[in-house]
């Protein structure tokens, strides 16, 4: 019977007054998140450069201090915020996560380091395990990636603890992209290694402000060539790819360059061979 | 880039090395008001017109007669004199290869001409578009007898194309050797700036027209009017003040307000007396109560500036293929729509679009040699989005 008193004075009497605060920080909280993540994401949208992706960087950490306000305001109209009572509380919580909603928890929690440590923000390129394309949104237990094959995908942010995440801006507007070319064993290497570098240079997609690198690989089919530079914007890598991919071809094929002759089954082994997403990019 | 305090000069051209170009007083201020206003219309659509001292149906536009006596071309003559003397100062008569570089329309071409002329110089003519295109060496071949020369455009020797950088690049590589002897080059700014990343230019000295205060364009555009005979009256339409102070005038505190509103023209174009000009010309208007005078007999000297900076931007939303667009003809000096379909990513019926789309926005407009460039109106504009977006831009 006392315990039975113990554990309903935890929580302070909710009478019609504190139900109509409860109300109003929980509208608010709805309200102002959906207002400032549409609004920071509507303006981010509307903006370019190094600009964009610090509103970017925003919106997460918005929402996290709009829920930490809302929370610290909240609780105490709820419980006796004393060390007692917080023990309590935070022990029969945690029971509960550890026993059914492990996993679920441990996604929101991610999701806050995730709005801290920034390992992505919207308008990054990310590739989380199998799945490469732009960081549309961060959400509390998700992270929401397009694909360019305009598939979105909602990626849990559990995968923050356990996965690598390769970020290939992070938070910036230079974003290496890389062009390959397989040739023929007989060619002048030094020639085409100044003809691929010049097909770089006239695309009109290039950030001069980064290098250009051609790499020249030997394989036993023949020679690998990957350009290696970075577009203006982030979200003009597939078009530069295309353009240098394009144009090389016609560079080399005009210099009566013959492209090497792959046996299909090192074709189908190598993903770089066969010109998979991370080809493109590595 | 550092700003520079007013200081008078008798004439408007000073020829600097290019590390010592700096843009006038309040540039910057300048550049924060356009990104303002291009933010305020963003967000509120159409923005109102500024209130003015004088609104602009109470005025006219002045007949073509009137304004070529006004404003008549800019004559760069003695700027190329002031080169050859440049180069003489400098000890450079033995240099290989001096370089010359302006903005668009800022004059480049003509002076390093008047500089050929004056020198009895050769000029070296440019290659063919299909020379360019093809990666044909043989203009550079034609050059291998000269001993002094003058190129007044290196923007017309190049194409950014898989194959047009051969020829500038092996152009430039015997030139600076000294194998072609002496040379003197006119170039775009904004080729420049391509050229020093895709070529290397670094080698040679560069030197440039120093940019303009406000004090020096406000004498410029009072002397070249009639040949300063007459005693010309400038309004703005925005303050209602006089634009343009009277050497007979000394009161400092009149002189500085007049001053004042040519300064913020200087500021907005970055000094460059070229592109001022063409504000200048574009802006004058007579009173439109003298309208019953036959246009050509107007001699009435009262004249109002139409608020200089207006109706020139560039929206900021402003796609990538028009940025592409933009970005390719300041690469070039401007370029013919075959041109502009063959080094853009897409195809010539994306470019023509743009193009087109672009002109009826009075964005671009055509040169006398029949090639699209950026509107004179419209550079500072698509100059500062160009740079917000992390494209390449010139050094001036």
């Amino acid at each position: 019977m006392d315990d039975q008193k113990q554990y309903a004075k935890l929580f302070n009497d909710i009478d019609s007054q504190a139900l109509i605060s409860l109300g109003i920080i929980l509208a608010s909280v709805i309200l102002l998140t959906i207002v400032s993540q549409r609004g920071l994401n509507w303006l981010a949208n509307r903006l370019h450069g190094q600009v964009r992706f610090r509103i970017f960087a925003l919106v997460p950490l918005t929402r996290l201090v709009i829920l930490i306000v809302a929370l610290a305001i909240a609780v105490p109209i709820m419980i006796e915020p004393s060390l007692r009572n917080m023990v309590t509380l935070l022990g029969a919580i945690g029971l509960a996560i550890g026993f059914a909603l492990k996993d679920y928890v441990s996604s929101l929690i991610a999701g806050m380091v995730a709005a801290v440590e920034l390992p992505y923000r919207p308008g990054d390129w990310v590739d989380i395990e199998d799945t490469y394309g732009e960081v549309k949104h961060v959400g509390m237990r998700t992270v929401e990636i397009l694909t360019p094959d305009d598939d979105l995908v909602a990626v849990p942010h559990l995968k923050l603890w356990d996965t690598a995440i390769y970020n290939a801006n992070n938070g910036k507007t230079s974003l290496q992209c890389v062009a390959s070319f397989y040739l023929h064993p007989e060619h002048e290497a030094d020639w085409v290694r100044k003809a691929l570098r010049d097909v770089a240079l006239t695309s009109a997609y290039l950030k001069f402000d980064q290098p250009i690198i051609v790499v020249a690989e030997e394989k036993p089919w023949g020679t690998h060539y990957r350009i290696r530079a970075y577009p203006v914007d982030p979200r003009q890598q597939f078009l530069f790819i295309t353009d240098l991919t394009v144009r090389g071809k016609q560079v080399l094929s005009r210099a009566g360059i013959k492209p090497a002759l792959l046996p299909p089954d090192m074709a189908l082994e190598a993903p770089d061979a066969a010109g998979g997403r991370r080809g493109l990019r590595h | 880039m550092p700003q520079r305090s007013i200081k008078a000069a008798s004439l408007p051209w000073e020829i600097v090395a290019l590390e010592k170009f700096c843009t006038p007083q309040n540039t910057q201020a300048s550049q924060w008001r356009r990104s303002w206003r291009a933010t305020a219309t963003w967000l509120a659509g159409k923005r109102g017109a500024e209130q003015q001292v004088k609104e602009e149906d109470e005025l006219r536009l002045l007949p073509e007669v009137r304004l070529a006596h006004l404003v008549p071309p800019i004559d760069w003559s003695s700027a190329a004199a002031l080169l050859s003397q440049t180069i003489f100062q400098h000890k450079l008569d033995n240099e290989p290869v001096v370089f010359f570089i302006t903005p668009p329309h800022g004059g480049h071409a003509p002076i390093v001409s008047h500089w050929a002329e004056q020198q009895s110089v050769q000029e070296i003519v440019p290659p063919t578009y299909q020379e360019l295109t093809d990666g044909s060496l043989a203009w550079v071949e034609h050059c291998a007898p000269f001993k002094r020369w003058a190129i007044p455009a290196l923007e017309r020797h190049f194409l950014r194309h898989s194959y047009g950088l051969q020829g500038v690049r092996e152009f430039l590589e015997r030139a600076f050797s000294g194998r072609l002897g002496h040379g003197v080059i006119g170039c775009d700014s904004w080729t420049y700036a391509y050229l020093q990343h895709a070529v290397g230019v670094e080698g040679a000295p560069v030197f440039t027209l120093q940019a303009l205060e406000g004090e020096q364009l406000a004498r410029y555009f009072a002397d070249i009017a009639n040949n300063g005979e007459n005693n010309l009256c400038v309004y703005s339409t925005r303050t209602g003040k006089q634009v343009l102070a009277h050497p007979e005038e000394d009161e400092t505190a009149h002189k500085a307000s007049a001053h004042k509103e040519l300064q913020r023209l200087a500021a907005h174009c970055r000094g460059h007396l070229g592109i001022a000009w063409h504000y200048w010309r574009a802006r004058l208007r007579g009173p439109a109560s003298a309208k019953e005078v036959d246009a050509s007999q107007d001699t009435s000297q009262e004249l109002w500036l139409v608020d200089a900076l207006a109706d020139a931007e560039l929206p900021a939303d402003t796609g990538d293929v028009a940025m592409l667009v933009l970005h390719t003809l300041l690469l070039h000096g401007g370029l013919e729509d075959q041109a502009l379909g063959d080094v853009l990513p897409f195809s010539h019926h994306e470019a023509l679009n743009a193009r087109l789309a672009l002109t009826r926005q009075g964005i671009l407009a055509r040169k006398e040699d029949g090639r699209w460039q950026v509107a004179p109106l419209s550079y500072a504009s698509v100059r500062q989005l160009l740079e917000t977006r992390n494209y390449l831009v010139d050094p001036l």
